[in-house]
């Protein structure tokens, strides 16, 4: 079920009002339910997948606790290794024979592509990741195993969370399952506005730039350099309000009923450096990266080389789990490239500012290394929405050429929606600057209600009636 | 032991039980108040949202019918009863920017209207000539364009630019001929604001607001006729490029039976049916490559029927490709070229039938 569809309007709040109606000992398994309809909204039988990965994990965190020594290890990593087969199955299986494929004939090998012909199961990478780091933690011993099947299958399938994250650690969520959540007005009110703010992400923001964006990303070639220069920025715009929308919808839902999810965005486009970035940006997968594939390499605590390996693995397996294509896998790296670039460079930036006595916190010192950022960042997105590495090369070739400013509409995005999509953007960006020296959303809340409640029901309208309901996925749900 | 009524109730008496039960019915009421403290407010507020709504759609509604110009005056006038034309041509865009009125009215000496409308197909085309029927006098003459796609229907999800039909949807023919195609239009009509912010991306509940200080949109219709004053685009080289060998429009037997239906309810209030078969550009024709199919299906309906067909696509406007700015749309210089020869034709043909006015030319 998607959070912007008609039937989340009327499914969240029949849970809501049954899950503070019902006693304690029912609720979880109200959420179970509500889980399992959302989940089935989108293809019934996918949820048969996520029974297997369930199964496997729950057993898994069992007898890691019960056996010990290297039958423990053993018990580890034949779990990671299951419940990483569901995903290679549906999700890379045609990616690497592809590849294979694609390699042999580079040899004058004939090798007839095997295909499984299945599509693959919305958010199977988050609910992957949520259950290794479950395994993962109790195998650390950070985490007892829940013995409570139910509880563990919410933990997995929590609706607001399943398919597209924030991905939780069971530190986090799985003690929340036993608390006793109350009614809370101010925190009921607290959650449906963070909802409000991630539908104007999503509906207003996002979906109206990502005309432009599908129509120029799907044929580069029929469109001029600054065609191609807006979409790319577009897109910069759309991914984040695309994801981080659904993640402020999926803390707010949760928020209502009583549970505290990880934030996941904090306005990454306003970082210094890619790294700051990378602290700012999905921050869920970024420390669940750290803490499962970066520092088990060895993180930062190594030499020089084997830091600058580490860094390029961690973000090439971070771009393969965006998407099972080369385009992905080389996002990933070249972020790799810019971080490794950006710690060797570093005492160079900051020396050459000094030189031209910028201070650190010199505001255009400041300007210029956030738009700096904000460029490499852009960069890179270009290999995360081209179709093709063609249509990437093309895009990188041609972004200075033609620059045409009589002619900016395309086929779906006419000259006149650039006002309500650069209206819209300007928004988003004052409200976040604000917000980052006076919470808004605080201030709001000491209102009156005769200055609330319309200001609360001016920004419902306007996100209605500005907003674009078209391409209803949102763009994670394919990973 | 008699009971002193007076006295105060025992623990035991019935009474003293009531107002236990009930000072533990209030304590319990007051619990649940307490428990659900502020939940009345988040009610009343999205109750007041779900009103103003309402209000809203109704508000965007009633300015749309109150516009006189553009497609939305044209659609007014027609569910407003105010054409009531002699001469009615019903079809899709091919009709929209083909037919103008004046021409005819000119050449013919009666009164004319256009109801075509952008990327419709037959089934929507009947209702729409439905809705005309019920609001207006019957017109002497209905001339039903036709297109390679006429046996095509409206495809679920496929409802051009749906705020169009929002404001019109207690028109029945119409709401049952959407909503069967698709039944999402229950939501457009059901659901406040739905047909307005979803389905919309051009902000036509704009226009709805403005029309009531007044404000009209651009006035692009004369008679329900849009004409095109453009040049040829390269659009049909594109299209030729990707249709390749040519493409094929399905026969539908529910495109059939929607043309039959035309047929008949021009027969049944007893007005008189052309089929036109209006130029289309000569080099787009030979891309149909079940052209023949759908000709053969076109002259079987009007021989079992007696309604007369008038091909032009082969007219010599048909091969101009000046008087087109694609392969199925005729400018407004082709379009004035067409509706002079058509006019012609039919004071020529339909002099005795028109009545009067056709006669007195």
């Amino acid at each position: 079920m998607l959070f912007n569809s008609i039937e989340f309007a009327f499914f969240f709040p029949i849970v809501c009002g049954l899950y503070f109606a019902l006693p304690q000992a029912a609720r979880i398994y109200l959420l179970l339910v509500a889980s399992c309809v959302f989940y089935m909204a989108f293809v019934p039988a996918y949820i048969l997948i996520l029974a297997i990965t369930i199964v496997i994990d729950y057993v898994a965190g069992i007898y890691l606790e019960r056996v010990a020594g290297r039958a423990r290890t053993v018990l580890l990593v034949v779990s990671i290794v299951a419940t990483c087969l569901v995903l290679f199955v549906f999700k890379y299986f045609a990616f690497f024979t592809g590849s294979f494929v694609g390699f042999a004939s580079l040899f004058g090998w004939k090798v007839t592509n095997p295909t499984l012909d299945i599509i693959l199961p919305i958010g199977l990478s988050f609910h992957t990741f949520q259950s290794l780091s479950y395994v993962v933690e109790v195998y650390r011993g950070h985490q007892k195993a829940e013995r409570d099947f139910t509880i563990y299958a919410t933990y997995v399938m929590f609706f607001p969370q399943l398919v597209a994250g924030p991905i939780e650690r069971p530190q986090n969520l799985l003690g929340q399952f036993r608390e006793y959540h109350a009614f809370d007005y101010l925190r009921v009110v607290g959650g449906l506005k963070r909802m409000a703010w991630g539908f104007f992400k999503k509906l207003v923001v996002a979906d109206r730039l990502a005309i432009y964006v599908n129509d120029v990303y799907a044929a580069p070639q029929s469109h001029h350099g600054l065609q191609l220069t807006i979409a790319t920025v577009f897109f910069a715009y759309q991914i984040y309000c695309d994801f981080s929308g659904y993640s402020d919808i999926a803390i707010g839902t949760a928020r209502v009923l009583g549970f505290k999810l990880m934030e996941n965005f904090d306005t990454p486009y306003h970082s210094r450096s890619v790294g700051e970035f990378w602290r700012r940006w999905h921050m869920s997968l970024s420390t669940w990266f750290r803490d499962y594939v970066y520092v088990p390499l060895g993180g930062s605590r190594v030499g020089p080389i084997r830091r600058a390996r580490n860094i390029l693995v961690t973000f090439g397996i971070s771009g393969l789990w965006h998407g099972a294509n080369w385009t992905y896998v080389l996002w990933g790296v070249l972020n790799g490239v810019y971080l490794i670039v950006s710690w060797i460079t570093q005492p160079i930036v900051a020396r050459l500012f000094g030189a031209v006595r910028l201070r650190e916190d010199h505001p255009l010192r400041q300007a210029l290394l956030i738009a700096g950022t904000f460029f490499l960042t852009c960069a890179a997105w270009v290999l995360f929405r081209a179709q093709s590495l063609a249509d990437a090369g093309y895009i990188y070739t041609h972004w200075l050429h033609d620059w045409n400013w009589q002619s900016l509409a395309t086929a779906n995005f006419s000259e006149r929606q650039f006002i309500p999509a650069l209206a819209a953007v300007v928004i988003l960006e004052l409200i976040q600057v604000i917000n980052r020296r006076v919470p808004l959303g605080e201030k709001v809340t000491r209102l009156p209600t005769v200055l609330r409640w319309p200001a609360y029901a001016g920004f419902i309208f306007a996100v209605i009636l500005f907003g674009v309901y078209r391409s209803n996925q949102f763009i994670y749900f394919q990973f | 032991m008699s009971v002193r009524h007076d006295s105060p109730p025992s623990p035991a008496s019935p009474a003293a039980t009531d107002s236990a039960e009930s000072n533990a019915s209030r304590s319990h009421g007051r619990r649940a108040a307490r428990r659900f403290s502020g939940l009345g407010r988040i009610v009343a507020f999205f109750a007041l949202i779900a009103a103003l709504a309402y209000g809203f759609d109704a508000l965007v509604t009633a300015g749309l019918r109150r516009i006189s110009t553009s497609k939305f005056g044209a659609l007014n006038q027609v569910v407003g009863g105010r054409v009531n034309a002699d001469i009615v041509v019903n079809g899709s865009s091919r009709a929209l920017v083909h037919y103008d009125p004046r021409i005819l009215e000119q050449e013919t000496g009666l009164t004319a209207f256009n109801l075509g409308m952008n990327a419709t197909h037959i089934d929507v085309q009947l209702a729409i000539l439905r809705t005309y029927l019920r609001h207006n006098r019957k017109p002497r003459l209905v001339i039903q364009n036709l297109e390679a796609f006429t046996f095509v229907t409206t495809r679920k999800g496929e409802i051009y630019d749906p705020p169009l039909y929002v404001p019109y949807l207690d028109e029945p023919e119409l709401y049952r001929t959407l909503a069967t195609i698709d039944p999402v239009v229950r939501k457009w009509r059901y659901i406040p604001m739905y047909g307005y912010a979803i389905e919309d991306l051009r902000f036509t509940w704009v226009r709805g607001l403005l029309a009531w200080g007044g404000i009209q949109p651009w006035e692009d219709y004369i008679k329900g006729f849009n004409p095109r004053n453009l040049q040829w685009t390269e659009d049909f080289e594109r299209f030729k490029a990707a249709v390749g060998d040519g493409l094929t429009y399905e026969v539908e037997p529910a495109g059939v039976q929607a043309l039959r239906d035309l047929i008949a309810l021009c027969r049944e209030a007893g007005v008189e049916l052309l089929l036109v078969y209006s130029p289309e550009y000569f080099e787009a024709q030979g891309l149909v490559r079940n052209r023949e199919e759908i000709f053969a299906a076109f002259r079987r309906l009007t021989a079992e029927t007696g309604v007369p067909l008038w091909d032009f696509s082969g007219s010599t406007l048909a091969r101009r490709r000046d008087l087109f700015y694609n392969s199925q749309h005729l400018n407004v210089t082709g379009a004035t070229l067409f509706s002079q020869e058509l006019s012609r034709r039919l004071r020529d043909e339909y002099a005795g039938r028109l009545g009067k006015g056709a006669e007195r030319r």
